[in-house]
């Protein structure tokens, strides 16, 4: 038992360390960077480079490595971040996804893709208490903690660039006007950020022993969750969650055996935004910007066809399944699919202004329910299909249910949780899902007594769902229904003050979101004919959002287009097969950087 | 007025769609394969190979490459198929299911392409199997064991030893050293499988599992089980999993938990031999191929050339790469080098080339559609190398 917990502290103190980069970045810019993770993976690799190759002690390394992050956290800033300020800060995240792409696969294309050991800069195991060897490396890691989180504390509160940091993060126009030059400070802290990533990324290294170019995107995962556990912008309270979730992983995983680790670790990151919204150590009063919500409303508008430019757009949707051929069609069917899946968002997401991070899960649950009602209780596929889309949306209403009454942000990082949560769900309920052995065998589709099995007829059922989908959508939102989801959205207090109980609202609109990615992840299930919980990725969650911010948040039709580019998009790079995924996250950035209110909108 | 032009405009619109639909429909929706002709006079013939260039299994793609590669070579100065030159076409997928869809039917419309080889992980690949199922093109899916990946029909093959073999003469050798073990595996399709099939053997062997656990493949500290694992006092401790996983159970068992008993588990790669290091000297495993131990002249040659154009032993992903293209070019050999003829020879040759296990040739079980006769050999690490292992 004190061995687990012990071992539990050591990996907690690792998180911490990631988690007060991440905390600070967020705490000063509001953004929250999706690439913090990468850069972490760029100081491992780095330092596993001068460490081993080159032979070098730890003192230079870290130097190197300082060098390196620092500049390249400056180099994101001018290039990516700052000319995307004054927009949502939601540009920004999605910018920093792409940074994240292209950073994980740069180094992979520059170290190569194998797994390896990290060099032992610090002696790792040369300690030992509670039967659980730990090393110089541990120790110093701890040290290197709390001392990194006192002195930004006194850098923050008593250095003069500290506080200007402060005042920015409060407020930028009163800070400039006070003379603080805000384009500074900015590039400052996202240099302190990413050469924090650095230095944690040399002794995460040191910790994991093995790594790899990619471990960025879960080091990054983990570390927000932490940070948030303690309190987003605290910088002690991500030393504290980092600690929580470490321990709180250890005594779970023993008990429950590491099958269960999504589901404890993303379960402890609900519990505690139920139970204590704002962290453990999280400041009293609520966040009031909301660093991770917002629309492009206020910068963006849909462009609106008339009816008969719909009309014709549908027919010649409609009608590209009878002259594409099978790639063409096939490459069709994913592109309509994950459609189909990010048009509902646009009603939770764009017009009722609440970002959603998890519709792995409802795709999940779809997926699962149409695959479960073929196999194994014979249901049709045209009556599976709709109870697909209402499984998902009830299982994603039940679960996020306690989630509504928070506010802000907090929901968007809830919602991360619940999509984990659901796919850790269909994974342990073996009796049901076969657990991690996945379906096999699901029928194609049926449709009257005809099995729609060239990809052209399968992409032609997927375009009818895709229109279905976007003419119900396109109804509602000029509904009286859609006018209360955009009064929710535009100012949340207003529409309470006219009685409209806005998170029964925002509940409504996410389930019919879920309802329809459900509907996607049921076309998904039979035309691969096999699902297990690895195809339902947090990367899918990010896609899926991605989709409709690179459309416009507001514009069912731009969910089509957003598709298209962002699925069809690494088919089309084919042409580069080396740098396909990297010139692919070039794209996202410079579609963000020229268009931040999305492409099928216009500044408003 | 402008209301009439418009409306005009819309009419105009709808006609033009509408004819579009009712033109283009004269194409159908009965797919490629039925519309097109057979494959061209041309003189090479492609495999098509869907395979993770990019992405988290990098690393595998790599190895298969370079045995495919190789393979390519060997076949092409033998004299190719059927007096044609025989070629790859790689597609990246990142063993990613969404993209093995997408792209599946780029390597069905190409006629060039007379099978297909891959991919890495069981999800992807069978997201492609109807796909080619389909179309009647053969779908080898070389690294894919998983049980139930050959039902998605008669077209999908594979030649990996079928865990049901494999584990039981994993969990013999282990009886032999060993009553009471812990055991982990890694969380996913094939490992479930295996671990299943582990257990109902050495239930039969009479050895005691005295701890088990599963694990996320991306997991990074495994104390919280591996204490357990170690307070349970076994004789020894059983992973069942790949590489990197293998390497950092049995870094955590030595390094950290001071654990010194006998350990079953790891892959045969120089990956895991990097990772583990010291560590790795006298763990066993259950392998299909040792480079070093195989009686095999072809095998022997096989790992010469190898290391000619690589500088290091081929293991376990590089020969089951290696050999799927050898296997599929006798398969044309021996019928025509044509989607049809590569069918009927997996379904009629009895004597392809066999690398892995023993040597010699094996026949496919024509119910399973699975290698019949290939057997399982133990592999024991000394001095940092792999050598084959009597038992």
């Amino acid at each position: 038992m004190i061995d687990t917990l012990f071992s539990g502290l050591i990996h907690g103190s690792a998180y911490a360390l990631v988690a007060v980069g991440m905390s600070l970045i967020f705490g000063v810019t509001n953004v929250a960077n999706f690439a913090q993770g990468s850069i972490v993976a760029v100081g491992i690799m780095v330092a596993w480079w001068l460490g081993s190759s080159l032979g070098w002690g730890i003192l230079p390394t870290v130097l190197v490595v300082i060098v390196v992050t620092g500049l390249l956290g400056l180099l994101m800033n001018t290039a990516v971040i700052a000319p995307l300020e004054g927009r949502k800060p939601i540009a920004a995240l999605l910018a920093t996804i792409g940074i994240g792409q292209i950073l994980d696969n740069g180094l992979q294309l520059i170290f190569g893709p194998q797994t390896r050991p990290f060099p032992k800069l610090l002696p790792t195991y040369n300690l030992q208490l509670f039967d659980v060897r730990f090393g110089t490396s541990d120790v110093v890691m701890v040290l290197l903690t709390a001392l990194l989180m006192l002195a930004l504390w006194a850098f923050l509160k008593y250095g003069k660039t500290g506080q200007a940091i402060r005042a920015t993060s409060q407020d930028p126009e009163a800070a400039r006007q006070m003379g603080i030059p805000v384009k500074s400070i900015r590039n400052i802290s996202f240099v302190i950020g990413s050469v924090l990533a650095g230095i944690s990324g040399i002794f995460v290294g040191l910790f994991n022993a093995n790594i790899n170019p990619m471990n960025g995107g879960s080091i990054g995962m983990t570390a927000f969750v932490a940070a948030t556990i303690g309190g987003l912008g605290s910088i002690p309270g991500a030393v504290v969650g980092g600690l929580v979730l470490g321990v709180v992983e250890s005594l779970g995983i023993s008990w429950l055996g590491d099958g269960a680790h999504d589901l404890i670790t993303f379960g402890a990151l609900l519990i505690i935004l139920i139970i204590k919204p704002q962290g453990l150590l999280g400041p009293k009063t609520d966040v009031k910007s909301e660093p991770l919500t917002g629309t492009f409303l206020g910068g963006g508008r849909p462009i609106t066809l008339p009816w008969w430019g719909n009309a014709a757009l549908a027919a010649l949707l409609l009608a590209t399944p009878f002259f594409f051929s099978d790639y063409l069609a096939g490459v069709g069917t994913q592109v309509a699919i994950y459609a189909i899946a990010a048009v509902g968002l646009t009603l939770i997401s764009g017009s009722a202004g609440q970002t959603i991070l998890g519709m792995a899960g409802p795709l999940a649950a779809g997926a699962y329910a149409s695959a479960i009602l073929t196999t194994q209780l014979h249901w049709p596929f045209l009556a599976a299909l709709p109870a697909a889309g209402i499984v998902a949306a009830i299982a994603a209403s039940i679960l996020t249910f306690p989630v509504w009454k928070l506010s802000g942000h907090y929901v968007a990082i809830a919602t991360i949780g619940v999509g984990a949560v659901m796919v850790a769900i269909i994974r342990l309920w073996e009796p049901l899902t076969k657990g991690s052995l996945g379906i096999q065998g699901i029928p194609f589709p049926t449709i009257f007594g005809q099995v729609l099995y060239t990809q052209q007829m399968q992409y032609l059922l997927d375009i009818v769902v895709l229109l279905l989908a976007l003419l119900v959508v396109m109804r509602i939102r000029s509904s009286h229904l859609g006018r209360v989801f955009e009064a929710v959205g535009s100012d949340q207090e207003a529409a309470q003050a006219l009685s409209v109980r806005s998170s029964a609202y925002k509940s409504l609109a996410y389930a019919l979101a879920a309802f329809f990615t459900g509907l996607a992840g049921a076309l998904l299930a039979h035309q691969y004919t096999y699902i297990d919980p690895t195809i339902f990725t947090s990367s899918a969650s990010v896609l899926i959002l991605t989709i409709i911010v690179l459309g416009g948040m507001n514009s069912p039709l731009g969910a089509v287009l957003g598709s298209i580019i962002l699925i069809g998009g690494p088919e089309l790079l084919r042409i580069v097969p080396d740098a396909r995924i990297i010139v692919y996250g070039l794209l996202l950035v410079l579609i963000i950087l020229f268009r931040p209110q999305g492409l099928f909108a216009r500044k408003g | 007025m402008t209301n009439l032009k418009r409306h005009l405009r819309s009419g105009a619109a709808l006609i033009v769609a509408a004819g579009t639909v009712f033109g283009a429909s004269a194409c159908g929706l009965g797919g490629d394969s039925s519309a097109s002709s057979s494959a061209s006079g041309s003189d090479t013939v492609n495999i098509g190979v869907i395979y993770p260039k990019t992405g988290q299994y990098a690393e595998y793609g790599k190895l298969f490459e370079e045995g495919f590669n190789l393979a390519i070579e060997k076949v092409n100065a033998d004299g190719g198929v059927q007096g044609k030159k025989l070629g790859l076409k790689y597609f990246d997928t990142q063993s990613d299911a969404k993209q093995d869809a997408a792209v599946a039917p780029k390597l069905v419309a190409d006629k060039s392409i007379i099978a297909v080889v891959g991919d890495y992980a069981s999800p992807a690949s069978s997201a492609a199997s109807p796909i080619f199922q389909q179309a009647g093109l053969v779908h080898y899916g070389f690294n894919n064991s998983a049980p139930t990946f050959t039902d998605t029909g008669d077209h999908v093959w594979t030649p990996q030893i079928g865990q049901d073999k494999y584990q039981q003469a994993n969990a013999d050798i282990v009886a032999k050293k060993a009553k009471k073990i812990s055991v982990v595996y890694i969380e996913n399709d094939w490992g479930k499988q295996a671990y299943e099939y582990f257990k109902e053997a050495a239930a039969k062997n009479g050895t005691e599992i005295v701890y088990q656990s599963s694990y996320l493949a991306d997991s990074t500290d495994l104390s919280p089980i591996l204490i357990p694992a170690r307070d349970a006092k076994p004789d020894a401790v059983v992973d069942i999993g790949y590489g990197p996983d293998g390497a950092l159970v049995l870094n955590t068992l030595r390094d950290k938990l001071g654990y010194t008993g006998q350990y079953f588990g790891g892959q045969e790669t120089k990956e895991f031999l990097d990772l583990a290091g010291d560590n790795a000297n006298g763990t066993i495993i259950t392998g299909s191929f040792s480079a070093t131990g195989t009686k095999d002249a072809k095998a022997k040659e096989f790992v010469k050339d190898f290391k000619a154009k690589y500088g290091n032993n081929p293991g376990n992903f590089e020969v089951t790469a290696y050999q799927a293209i050898i296997d599929l070019a006798h398969a044309a050999n021996s019928t025509d080098a044509t989607r049809k003829g590569i069918q009927k020879a997996l379904k009629t040759v009895t004597d392809f080339p066999l690398y892995q296990g023993n040597g010699g040739t094996f026949k496919f079980n024509q119910s399973t559609r699975r290698a019949d006769n290939i057997d399982p050999i133990l592999l024991i690490v000394k001095d940092g190398k792999f050598e084959q292992y009597e038992g």
